[in-house]
């Protein structure tokens, strides 16, 4: 390949050594420099690399298929976007459903719900679980993504794809869980076998949701990295790690209810490494994805 | 009390002269002590001792048991506190300590001990503390280990006494000085014997300070020049001879021994090591002249007895033969000699303390024989004359008195002579110890022992020691007028020529007494002379003691025997022989009566010791005692009578204690002539004032003989030990005897079987011989036949070689044979070949000139063509040449032409190529303009994809709004059709006008107007209906005309809000095509206008509704909807029953909600 002269001949040396990332950017870089962007490739390395933070809505919007691979279109497409997001927003205005006081995150929903065709009769209807999801998806990528539009878009087609691309397996994880946990730490599962509390794990929350609203959400988007690239079992190893993290404390509650509020409201503080520890987990249960570069 | 006067009287009864009466007073006590442990029996026992002195109280305490020792201990103690009861304790005391008690390890510790050392070291009573020593030295080897702890009270005690000796601080009697020299000089031996080392270093220390020097030179020194070098100076230590476990080994005798090994004193010493001094057996020696005298009246009787028992006999005859005898007295020869013999021979000297008659006669002739020898040897050894022979002794020793008058006479010069001898004699006696062993020749043998005799008498005052001094002291204390320096200096020179000179004027006088009487004498004087020459045959070591034996035997018998009645007789005898003597002797006869008595007075004493010293003499006999009794009593003798009952030991013990109890008596029965013989006659003047010395005297000599008697039973304590250890030695050497002869037969054995062994080897040799010769004669043909049998072998070999060679010649023939046919073959064939090729040459031949004849003829033939040839070659030239141009050019054509077609094909190929490359961008550019189709196909794709998308949102966005429109027309007709419920029918012509006027004013209002309009026209219809069905229906709808109200009036803001966007809708006028709500309404006023008036408002009505449940049900069911109005119209306009279905449906509807 052509793009290969232009790296650096030590990376391979690097990712030998241990040092991963360091020629990411750049080869990101050169991925993102194809006209007619390798969706393949920017799958696969979005699932071996952390994505740096400033490609990460592009490759996302690319991934998640917001704009298309050309990048002449790109601009073209984003403006169709905009438009049909104003329409839609006009539209909901126009049937006050939403107004200017309405929060982002509504509007997003009232957007989504319109687009979908599931629009309720009425403002006041109460919300479907889906919206909730939707809502709190929603409330995470409002923090990760400046642009409203962008956004909305963002977490449109995410849940979409989540709901679409993901919604067989996505109901596997739980069975899956339990699996590697038995694999990780035997102890733990009996403890919580014993408490009755593996049915009542917060799923929704972690599988549904993708942890938003549980991680933090620079530690969320390189959980959703791996999600938007494909692979939802990176969830099953967030919520593994999490309870070995939190193990002695989950051991010292007895109780599934106080077990699952726990997890609900787990501390904020060294997610990263939770995070860092479920990647490598993965990987070693999974295996490294083919290198495609 | 009653008990204590029991005692008292029993005490009383104890010295009952009645036997039966003391046996059962004695077993009475015995039982009372054994049943009684308190002290009174034992005190009162003492208490009756000390005053009475009784025998019977002395034998009980001495026999006291355990428990009882400890009162008896203390009793003494208590006594020896007190001066006056100090002696008789202190006798007490060396009683039960001769006794050797079981309890006397306790000594060490009892306070007895330490207040007999206080008196020994304080008292100054002659008599105390000579008893006191002996005592101490009595105790010592019981006490040896425990004793240590006092050693410096011992040696302290020594060197007190031993300066008490010297400066006589009590300025006591002479005698009394001589016992307690005697004890002191007893206490040496045992303090050196035991304790050498510190004994040693406690003489260095002690006569290292001046004022003890002269003590030491005057006493101790003669001591210590009569005992050896202790070993233990050598290999022990002061530490070491301390030592428990050295004195752990060794009994009391053991002890005993141990000192009188070391000693160099015939009295003290102990003879078992076989270690020999010149001194001591001068000193035997000089005792036994010193005896003689005495012994001379007793032999006298012995020999009257001796010549008449039977054993002397034999003992003469071998006696007499002096080539026998020394075998004869050896005690080697004895041992291997036969019993009897032994016992005829030794059997007086052995026992002559204890039977004297027997003995006697045996030794007497003997020796009395043997004097005559012995003179003989010794005149001839001084005046080197040869005269008699030895052999021829015997016979003339039947006339003893000129023999012996000889001798007298020699003996005199040769004691002249014997001071140049004496000098040799040290090296002359080693010498014999070789000879005596095989003396044959009576020359040496006599030679030698009257050298001796000789030197003895010479040597004396030199030689002596402390026994000599000891009789010295005797001497000087008998006599009293000798002043002590006389009795001190008397010791040496002076006291020895006298002697020497009293010796030998004895002898004469003896000799000049009787024949008997001389014969003894020389017996006596030979018996010194023969145990001389015994000693020689046996050992150094018996002979003094021997010699030494019998004469205190001989001596001391008189004592027993004269108590009959010839008790004055000896000295009778004596005196006369002293005045003899000094009529005869011409030298020595200074001082011969005083010196006589000095002996006389001495002679106790001596004869004690020289018992004393006898006894363990007799332990080296090899005959035990008891045999010799048997023997002795066999013989039965007068004596025995006395003898059988009591030991003479005792005798005299209990004599001399008699005897002083009735000294002051007249002469009685036994002991009293002697004694009282012996003074008077001794002394002359006997110093009768002097009775308590005498009694002291006494009581020291008692002590003294109890403290040897002591002594003799730790030697024969030890004497039955050797005695076996003889008998176990005597019984090996009889095993290695027969071992012996054993090994001479085995070797005889082996002699024999070596004959027979060298004679089967002869045999064997000769048969050997003869093998060799058959062998060598066998060879001989063997070889022969050998020799033969390899000419043979030559000879046939030779033939083979012949055969062979034959054979050879036959086949080289043969092949040659071969050779020969195969030749005459080939020939054969060569020469059919041969044949062949002649034939076939023949006939090439013939062709070969077949063929030349052709050949000249076709040669001719050819002559002739190229002749003709010749003649037509000009004609063809031309035409060939023309041809050939014609074919040149034709060829050029050709070429020319190839060339072209060639070109042709290259730029044609080329052009091919071109085209193809051409075709291959073509190809390419087609593939990219794919690709680039594709790429934009994806991107219009996406970004239809955007579109649709965007459609979508918009189809979605009018369906909402579509809804919501429908939902507020909805609204609107149900509010307006509750007001024409309200209205009448009258009402409706008002509407129409007002529908009409204000058609234009406002867009709402007309759509409202419209409705209503439509309401009006609807109403009948649904009124209609409703009214057929009923009025309740009309009721029940007036509820919901608020709601209508509200919903109406909402949708007139949301118009108003928004009145660009929204088509106008005015009445009659159909809504804009392009939007789906138009097209609706286009084709909902299409029906109207179509279809009836009434009919209208009711389809209207039912299509929003319908529009409602669609829209709820699917988007997708939205394109649908449009016909369906179109479709259910025609079917409303069919049946209006199901319109009215639906009409209830829509009011039942609204009453649930």
């Amino acid at each position: 390949m052509a793009d290969d002269s232009q790296r650096n001949f030590r990376s391979v040396y690097y990712e030998k050594v241990g040092f991963r990332g360091v020629e990411e950017k750049k080869s990101l870089e050169i991925l993102l420099k194809d006209d007619r962007l390798d969706i393949e490739k920017l799958c696969t390395f979005s699932q071996r690399f952390p994505l740096p933070s400033m490609y990460r809505i592009l490759v996302w919007k690319v991934l998640l298929g917001i704009i298309p691979p050309h990048h002449e279109s790109h601009a073209l497409v984003m403006k169709y976007r905009k438009e049909q997001y104003w329409d839609i927003h006009h539209a909901l205005r126009v049937i006050r459903f939403i107004n200017d006081s309405t929060p982002q995150v509504d509007v997003f929903l009232r957007i989504h719900q319109l687009e979908s065709g599931k629009l309720p009769r009425n403002v006041a209807f109460p919300l479907e679980p889906e919206d909730e999801v939707f809502l709190a998806i929603a409330k995470a990528m409002e923090e990760m993504v400046e642009d409203p539009i962008e956004c909305y878009w963002l977490v449109s087609c995410f849940v979409n794809q989540l709901n679409s691309k993901h919604k067989d397996s996505l109901q596997q994880l739980p069975k899956m869980l339990e699996q590697y946990l038995n694999i990780e730490d035997n102890r733990l599962l009996m403890h919580l076998k014993t408490c009755a509390a593996m049915s009542k794990l917060p799923y929704d929350l972690w599988f549904k949701k993708c942890f938003a609203g549980c991680l933090p959400e620079s530690s969320l988007q390189r959980v959703w990295d791996k999600v938007i690239s494909g692979s939802c079992k990176i969830l099953v190893f967030v919520a593994v790690e999490i309870l070995l993290t939190f193990k002695m404390k989950i051991i010292a509650l007895n109780s599934a209810e106080k077990i699952t509020q726990f997890l609900e409201n787990i501390p904020q503080d060294n997610t990263d490494a939770i995070v860092s520890k479920a990647v490598d987990l993965w990987r070693t249960h999974c295996g490294t994805p083919a290198h495609s570069v | 009390m009653a008990q204590q006067g029991n005692v008292g009287e029993l005490l009383s009864m104890l010295d009952s002269p009645v036997l039966g009466v003391l046996e059962d007073i004695t077993t009475a006590f015995k039982d009372n002590l054994i049943c009684d442990r308190g002290p009174m029996l034992v005190n009162n026992l003492v208490d009756y001792y000390l005053e009475t002195n009784s025998q019977q109280a002395l034998h009980i305490l001495s026999t006291l048991q355990e428990p009882h020792d400890k009162h008896l201990l203390d009793k003494i103690n208590d006594y020896m506190g007190k001066a006056a009861t100090r002696l008789p304790t202190l006798s007490l005391l060396g009683h039960v300590i001769r006794r050797q008690p079981s309890w006397k390890h306790k000594l060490s510790q009892a306070p007895l001990l330490l207040s007999l050392l206080k008196c020994l070291k304080t008292d100054t009573d002659v008599v105390v503390l000579t008893t006191g020593v002996l005592v101490l030295i009595t105790m010592l080897p019981m006490i040896p280990q425990s004793g240590k702890q006092y050693l410096h009270d011992f040696f302290g005690i020594f060197g007190r006494l031993s300066a008490w000796c010297l400066q006589n601080p009590g300025h006591v009697a002479e005698i009394y000085l001589v016992h307690l020299h005697a004890s002191v000089y007893s206490l040496f031996h045992r303090l050196y014997g035991m304790y050498p080392c510190n004994f040693v270093s406690f003489l260095r220390s002690h006569y290292s300070m001046k004022e003890n020097l002269e003590t030491f030179e005057e006493v101790v020194k003669p001591m210590m020049e009569h005992v050896r070098i202790h070993p233990e100076l050598v290999t022990g230590s002061k530490d070491h001879e301390l030592d428990p476990r050295r004195w752990k080994r060794l009994e009391t005798h053991d002890v005993v021994i141990e000192c009188a090994k070391i000693s160099l004193d015939p009295a003290e010493a102990s003879y078992e090591d076989g270690y020999y001094s010149v001194s001591r057996k001068l000193c035997t020696s000089i005792k036994h002249h010193q005896t003689d005298p005495s012994a001379s009246s007793y032999i006298d009787t012995q020999s009257s007895y001796g010549t008449s028992t039977p054993y002397s006999t034999p003992r003469l005859t071998l006696s007499q033969m002096p080539g026998q005898l020394p075998q004869i007295l050896s005690p080697q020869s004895m041992r291997l000699s036969t019993e009897p013999q032994q016992v005829t021979i030794w059997s007086p000297s052995a026992v002559c303390g204890m039977t004297t008659p027997p003995t006697s006669p045996g030794v007497v002739p003997s020796e009395s024989s043997q004097s005559a020898p012995q003179p003989y040897s010794k005149a001839f050894g001084t005046s080197a004359g040869g005269k008699g022979t030895p052999l021829g002794t015997p016979a003339t020793s039947p006339p003893p008195p000129c023999t012996s008058d000889d001798f007298v006479h020699v003996s005199l010069p040769s004691a002249a002579a014997t001071p140049p001898k004496k000098e040799d004699k040290p090296d002359s006696v080693r010498p014999l110890l070789y000879r005596q062993q095989n003396v044959t020749n009576s020359d040496k043998s006599l030679d030698i022992p009257s050298s001796k005799s000789s030197v003895t008498l010479s040597d004396l005052p030199e030689f002596l020691g402390g026994l000599s001094f000891e009789d010295s002291a005797e001497k000087d204390r008998e006599e009293d007028a000798i002043s002590k320096e006389i009795s001190e200096i008397t010791t040496d020179a002076e006291h020895m020529v006298p002697r020497g000179g009293f010796d030998s004027p004895f002898y004469r006088t003896n000799e000049s007494l009787s024949g008997s009487q001389k014969k003894t004498h020389s017996a006596a004087s030979s018996v010194q002379g023969h145990s001389q020459t015994s000693e020689p045959l046996t050992s150094l070591d018996k002979s003094g003691p021997e010699g030494a034996r019998e004469t205190p035997k001989q001596t001391f018998t008189p004592i027993d025997k004269p108590c009959g009645g010839p008790g004055e007789s000896p000295a009778g005898n004596r005196e006369g022989t002293s005045g003899e003597p000094s009529i005869l002797t011409p030298s020595p006869c200074k001082v011969p009566a005083q010196r006589r008595v000095v002996f006389g007075s001495g002679q106790p004493p001596l004869y004690e010791h020289l018992f004393e010293v006898a006894l363990p003499k007799t332990a080296y006999l090899f005959v035990g005692k008891k045999t010799e009794e048997l023997l002795k009593k066999a013989k039965g003798t007068q004596d025995e009578d006395c003898m059988s009952s009591t030991s003479p030991v005792e005798v005299l013990d209990r004599l001399i204690q008699q005897g002083a109890d009735a000294h002051t008596k007249e002469l009685n029965k036994l002991s009293l002539p002697s004694k009282s013989a012996d003074w008077t006659h001794f002394g002359g003047s006997p110093p009768s004032d002097e009775i308590h010395t005498l009694r002291n005297q006494l009581l020291l000599l008692h002590n003294q003989l109890l403290y040897e008697r002591f002594k003799r039973q730790q030697h024969a304590l030890r004497n039955r030990r050797l005695l076996r250890k003889v008998i176990k030695a005597t019984a090996l050497e009889e095993h290695n005897a027969a071992m012996k002869d054993q090994l001479k037969l085995q070797e005889k054995e082996i002699q024999a079987l070596k004959l027979s062994l060298q004679k089967e080897q002869a045999r064997y040799h000769q048969f050997q011989e003869e093998h060799d010769n058959i062998v060598a004669q066998l060879h001989s043909q063997i070889r022969q036949l050998q020799h033969d049998r390899e000419e043979f072998y030559n000879q046939s070999q030779e033939l083979q070689t012949k055969l062979e060679d034959c054979r050879n010649m036959i086949t080289d023939l043969r092949l040659e044979l071969k050779k020969a046919n195969n030749k005459v073959c080939h020939t054969e064939l060569l020469l059919s070949q041969v044949s062949q090729k002649l034939s076939n040459s023949e006939s090439v031949q013939q062709q070969m000139e077949f063929l030349n004849r052709q050949l000249l003829v076709l040669g001719e033939v050819n002559e002739l063509y190229l002749e003709q040839l010749q003649h037509k070659h000009t004609d063809t030239t031309k035409e060939v040449e023309m041809l050939h141009a014609a074919y040149r050019k034709e060829l050029e054509k050709a070429k020319l032409c190839v060339q072209q077609q060639s070109q042709r094909l290259d730029a044609s190929q080329k052009r091919i190529a071109e085209l193809e490359s051409q075709l291959a961008k073509k190809d390419h550019l087609f593939l990219e303009q794919k690709k680039y189709l594709e790429d934009v196909k994806i991107q219009a794709r996406g970004q239809l994809q955007a579109v649709e998308s965007r459609y979508k949102a918009q189809k979605k966005i009018t369906q909402a709004f579509e809804l919501e429109i429908l939902d507020l027309f909805g609204r609107l007709e149900k509010s307006s059709l509750l007001k024409k419920l309200e209205d009448d029918k009258t009402e409706a012509a008002e509407a129409a006008e007002e529908r009409l006027d204000c058609g234009n004013e406002d867009t709402a209002g007309h759509s409202e107007e419209a409705m209503g309009r439509n309401g009006e026209t609807k109403p009948p219809s649904t009124r209609g209906s409703s009214s057929s069905k009923g009025g309740s229906s009309s009721e029940l709808s007036t509820p919901e005309k608020p709601q209508n109200q509200r919903l109406s009036s909402r949708w007139e803001t949301s118009v108003l809000l928004e009145p660009s966007t929204t088509v106008p809708l005015t009445v009659g006028s159909l809504p804009s095509s392009k939007s789906f709500l138009g097209m609706k309404a286009r084709e909902l006023f299409r029906n109207k206008s179509e279809s009836q008036c009434d009919e209208e408002g009711v389809t209207i009505n039912r299509l929003a509704d319908a529009l409602k449940t669609e829209l709820c049900k699917d988007p997708s069911m939205e394109s649908k909807v449009p016909p369906s109005p179109e479709n259910l119209s025609p079917k409303l306009q069919e049946s209006s029953v199901g319109q009215l279905h639906i009409m209830d449906y829509n009011e039942t509807h609204h009453d649930h909600s």
